[in-house]
């Protein structure tokens, strides 16, 4: 009899267990499919660290239309705006461009508005426990790092409509870093006047984005010997950076969910000790290594950025 | 009681009159406003189409009067764009209604300010062990561009120099991090679709 009750009880967790996971990772492709299908205007605020940014959030799909519209309205300000898989930015310091893409890269990583099962090899997606955000019922879901040098996400999802109602970059010790929370959201039939109103309008053309010929011309003066587990290079090349006109070799990795960029530049004079910088999940951890300067930015642990500035070193 | 009401409201009485409600006395007269018994007449006829020609109402004398003392407070749009433009470096947050030109306006500049560097290990946070930090001031978010004018304070309180230098160069480390990860993902999926090239990780 206990036996059995044993077994029962195992085959019970077992299956807890594994329907836990189908519905966290369910619960993220019905917002994945919601953010892209909703009409909905909403308001909502970043959290970095002292730091606040408040955004506004604008979608709508009309036919095969899609229509978005993210800005930030504190500072100078930001726009961006999409149109199907056009995203174009608005910049106070330097004039608009596109990009083909379908998805803006705004606070909320891109990922999580399209395929999330990329996630899995470097993340576990968790159920966590209900609550109610910015007036609705939500449902927290955790996307949790599989080692502790990144950082963990956690989203708070409508259980009504399948919104994103907050989220958090959440360091291993269970801190909230930097949370991104709507204030207000509306649902609506019918899309905004005001996003319909930008199909008719002229965008610049996309960028031509790099191509897998132009991938050969990687530069590989440098060699990052170390990187958490999943990051793959995305992009490498040497350019002028645009506010101060110096010099970098620049790499750009990615593990689906966060961006870590790496630059390499002529030391500044003068003796600097090295050292990290942060805001929210923002971390910039800049290494003075004599005959060059590392620094490395990205929404990872302070720990982890030293880790890979520490380990660029040029080829034998 | 007629009496009261005479006085009460000249409106009242030129409508009673008009009305043949009140007779055309002296009394009446007296309190008859011209001005309103002309147009409530010329209101008259022209509903009941006696009125031959065109109306006659002059009101530009009235309006001119009542401009001069009204004060300016609806001015028109494109006053309000010059004015963004000129003064304040404030993005129009509605750039889709206006030519895509006048979005580029307010230059950015440094996003964090270094004031010093704490070699000590912070108690506090655990994360941060053996990592030095630097001390900073971050406004407005810290990593997000803030406008030029509320950066001059700040700019003007840093130090000067080498730090000043090295803060600049995290400003633009940040901004570039942020414009980069813009293609990432594009970058991405098309690294996805297409076979990975055996050197290409290294």
């Amino acid at each position: 009899m206990r036996l059995i009750a044993c077994i029962l009880g195992l085959f019970f967790a077992f299956a807890v267990q594994a329907s836990d996971v189908i519905t966290a990772k369910q619960l993220l492709q019905n917002m994945a499919k919601a953010v892209h299908t909703r009409n909905f205007d909403a308001s909502f605020v970043v959290l970095k660290g002292k730091g606040m940014e408040p955004y506004r959030w604008v979608h709508a799909k009309q036919g095969d239309t899609e229509l978005e519209l993210l800005s930030l309205l504190n500072g100078a300000g930001l726009e961006m705006v999409r149109v199907n898989d056009r995203v174009t930015y608005f910049e106070p310091q330097s004039s608009a461009y596109s990009i083909s893409t379908d998805s803006i890269a705004g606070p909320i990583p891109e990922v999580l508005f399209k395929d999330v099962t990329y996630l899995l090899s470097n993340y576990d997606f968790v159920l966590g426990g209900k609550g109610r955000i910015a007036g609705r019922p939500s449902q927290l879901v955790r996307i949790e790092s599989k080692d502790d040098s990144k950082y963990n996400y956690w989203l708070w999802i409508d259980t009504q409509s399948s919104l994103l109602l907050k989220a958090a970059y959440v360091n291993q010790q269970g801190e909230l870093l930097e949370q991104l929370q709507l204030t207000h959201i509306s649902v609506t039939p019918e899309p905004a006047a005001q996003l319909l109103e930008l199909q008719q309008r002229d965008f610049p053309a996309p960028l031509p984005m790099q191509t897998s010929l132009e991938r050969d011309n990687i530069t590989n003066n440098w060699q990052v010997a170390w990187l958490p587990q999943g990051f793959d290079l995305l992009k490498s090349d040497r350019h002028k950076l645009d506010l101060n006109n110096e010099l970098a070799d620049y790499y750009l990795y990615s593990d689906g969910l966060v961006d870590i960029s790496v630059f390499v530049q002529r030391p500044l004079p003068g003796e600097r000790p090295s050292g990290a910088l942060s805001s929210g999940a923002t971390t910039v951890y800049v290494h003075n290594s004599g005959a060059f300067d590392v620094s490395v930015v990205g929404n990872i642990p302070a720990l982890t950025a030293k880790k890979i500035a520490e380990s660029v070193k040029r080829p034998l | 009681m007629t009496k009261v009401n005479h006085i009460a409201s000249r409106q009242e009485v030129t409508s009673r009159v008009l009305d043949g409600d009140l007779p055309s006395d002296e009394l009446s007269l007296d309190n008859l406003d011209e001005k309103t018994f002309t147009r409530y007449a010329q209101i008259g006829d022209v509903m009941r189409e006696k009125h031959q020609g065109g109306i006659n109402i002059d009101i530009t004398a009235s309006v001119a009067a009542a401009l001069e003392h009204e004060p300016c407070h609806n001015l028109p749009a494109s006053d309000e764009v010059n004015v963004q433009d000129n003064g304040a470096k404030v993005v129009s947050m509605s750039a889709w209604k206006k030519p895509l030109s006048q979005m580029a306006i307010a230059a950015s500049v440094a996003l964090v300010a270094i004031v010093g560097v704490n070699t000590m290990p912070q108690p506090a946070s655990t994360h941060s062990d053996n990592v030095p930090v630097l001390q900073s001031t971050p406004f407005a978010g810290g990593v997000s561009p803030v406008s030029f004018s509320s950066e001059q304070p700040a700019l003007e309180n840093a130090e000067k120099g080498l730090r000043e230098l090295q803060q600049q160069r995290i400003g633009a480390l940040v901004l570039e991090h942020q414009r980069q990860s813009r293609v990432a993902y594009a970058l991405q999926k098309q690294a996805q679709l297409t076979p990975k090239e055996p050197e290409e990780k290294k």
